[in-house]
């Protein structure tokens, strides 16, 4: 049951993210986008964390992929994309991702992944809080530094100054 | 009298209905019974309780109620009566459907209008079914130059979304479709889901005003989900879990609204703004962009758009109920099952109804708890429905300034208010609660 979920998956993502990639229509290849993001989302379900599944979905394909749907909407892709393409660099691009790929996969093969046992029951993501607040709190408090560092940078880069009746041209 | 069909007759509509009945009853009686003898002649009869089973035999079995009781109760039991008819859709849709009735009424007795009057005898009881009708009977039309795809499976989308936003929530003690232990951050990522549907939807129509209305509610619904998330906090950390039924059973003794009334105020708010209800309806602003987002659809279509609004509606107002009125906790009002029922039966005057043994289909808890869901359900789907007769709309700005500086600096107090109280042993182990 568990293999042919997990085929299933891997057939939706790549699949998705295939079509995200080759799409002509930019709106069909942001939901492409969306399939794939909600099958890695899936992929943690089948990891026994519904945690991280859920947030993958609230935050991914809810937030970040309705971002890109709007900015693909506002822009026209015409002013901003110039089309190069050839087979060259289309065949340098699938044996680039191949090698990727294989390298990938001799790491996770080498790491020993092979020998986990997977009956042991699934962490409580309390327990996962707890130790995020004893011992990975350095971590965790970096983590904060940077997002609120993030949060402040965006409202700085998007406060625009109103225009004052003093600068407008007469 | 109507244009379209001048010579409308309601006796000719009868007659026609009974036409369509007879030639039913015929067809079945004429093709059908011979086809079922037929089937009943090839295969052979399974025997119980030493008699053979024929189709007599299995009507005597169904109007026994000892016997049917048990049929019933072992369906009640299974999931797709929870999915289609108790704490999920049925369920949701009726109370849906009271809702769409009693907005308009209420909200036309405050304007000092009449409001739906002559469908049906009594006060217009009948419109919703006239709109259903109506909404079925019209033409969908679809924009020359839409993105038919999309189009097409945005409604049907909006509705699914809704509906498993429904099945969160928890109606009485287990009663509840999907009983998950991250109920709350489930419904956070269905939600999310909200703004995608009308952002596709609108786009997809390849028209002005919708795309203007699904900008406007993409703004709404993304910026609101940050307060909304926020507000949710203080109650999860009082309670010290995500599932919804166990948040509902941790307020037996006080509702959290009595603690932390700042979560409740914003969680209110960010849910008028998230289900694009006045002051807070930019997205369809009638007067302004026609329909919003839903200028487009038409027929059924923008039936399925109302449905979902509506089951979202109740749910919204189901999780208010369920995170801050202490769901279905509450005085204990239904009276217990009269256990005579069981084994006399009752006697009223010349008749002696029982003895049904498989009587008590459903528990005295479940029933108070439904009532008492029932009963604060409508109360806070009669505060969303309020504004709606009184405030006018917001501008944009106001709107976004409200939800990323004011609300959000409130979610954040009410977190502090909660830590306070769990720091300062007011709530958890060894305070009130």
């Amino acid at each position: 049951m568990a293999d042919a979920v997990f085929l299933a998956l891997t057939v939706i993502t790549i699949g998705s993210a295939i079509a995200a990639l080759e799409m002509r229509s930019l709106i069909y290849g942001s939901i492409a986008l969306m399939g794939t993001l909600g099958g890695v989302a899936g992929f943690f379900f089948l990891l026994d964390a519904p945690f991280v599944a859920l947030f993958q979905i609230a935050v991914y394909v809810g937030s970040i992929a309705v971002l890109i749907l709007f900015t693909v909407m506002l822009v026209k892709r015409e002013l901003i994309f110039k089309k190069i393409e050839d087979k060259r660099r289309k065949f340098a691009g699938i044996g680039l991702m191949l090698v990727f790929m294989v390298a990938l996969g001799a790491v996770f093969l080498d790491s020993g992944i092979k020998t986990i046992t997977t009956d042991e029951p699934a962490p409580d993501f309390r327990d996962i809080g707890i130790d995020f607040v004893t011992y990975y709190w350095p971590a965790l408090i970096l983590m904060g530094l940077i997002l609120a560092g993030s949060v402040t940078g965006s409202l700085v880069l998007a406060r625009r100054e109103d225009v004052e009746n003093d600068q407008r041209a007469n | 009298m109507s244009v379209i069909a001048p010579k409308f007759k309601l006796s000719e509509f009868i007659k026609s209905l009974l036409d369509n009945i007879f030639w039913i009853i015929l067809l079945l009686v004429l093709i059908g019974v011979p086809a079922v003898f037929i089937i009943l002649f090839v295969i052979p009869m399974p025997v119980i309780d030493g008699e053979l089973l024929t189709p007599f035999l299995a009507l005597t079995w169904l109007a026994d109620p000892t016997r049917i009781l048990p049929v019933v109760k072992a369906f009640m039991g299974t999931d797709i009566f929870r999915v289609m008819a108790f704490p999920g859709f049925g369920f949701a849709a009726l109370l849906a459907a009271g809702t769409i009735f009693v907005e308009r009424k209420m909200l036309a007795k405050l304007q000092l209008r009449v409001g739906p009057f002559y469908c049906g005898k009594f006060e217009g009881i009948l419109q919703l079914m006239g709109d259903g009708l109506k909404l079925i009977s019209k033409e969908i039309i679809i924009p020359a130059k839409a993105d038919k795809p999309i189009f097409w499976a945005a409604p049907v989308l909006f509705v699914a979304a809704a509906a498993a936003f429904v099945a969160f929530i928890p109606v009485a003690p287990g009663w509840v479709v999907a009983d998950v232990d991250l109920g709350l951050l489930g419904v956070f990522a269905v939600i999310g889901f909200f703004p995608i549907i009308t952002i596709l939807s609108a786009w997809s129509a390849n028209s002005k005003f919708p795309f203007i209305g699904g900008i406007r509610a993409l703004f709404q619904m993304v910026s609101f989900e940050i307060p909304l998330i926020l507000s949710l906090l203080g109650v999860v950390m009082l309670t010290g879990s995500l599932n919804l039924s166990e948040i509902a059973a941790s307020q037996s003794v006080f509702p959290w609204i009595v603690f932390l009334p700042v979560g409740a105020i914003v969680f209110f708010i960010t849910m008028l703004a998230e289900l694009e209800r006045i002051p807070f309806d930019l997205p369809e602003a009638e007067s302004e962009i026609v329909a919003g987002w839903l200028t487009e659809l038409s027929g059924m279509m923008y039936g399925l758009v109302q449905l979902g609004t509506y089951l979202k509606l109740y749910a919204f107002a189901g999780l208010f109920v369920v995170l801050f009125l202490g769901g279905w906790n509450g005085p204990m009002i239904v009276p217990p099952f009269p256990a005579e029922l069981l084994t006399t039966g009752i006697t009223i005057g010349p008749i002696t109804a029982g003895p049904f043994p498989g009587l008590p289909l459903f528990t005295q808890e479940m029933l108070n708890g439904t009532l008492m869901f029932v009963l604060k359900t409508a109360g806070v789907i009669f505060f969303i429905l309020l504004p709606r007769g009184v405030f006018p709309r917001i501008r944009v700005d106001m709107l976004l300034n409200l939800g990323w500086s004011k609300l959000i600096g409130l979610a954040f107090v009410n977190i502090f208010i909660a830590l306070g109280l769990l720091y300062a042993g007011v709530l958890g182990p060894g305070g009130l609660q």
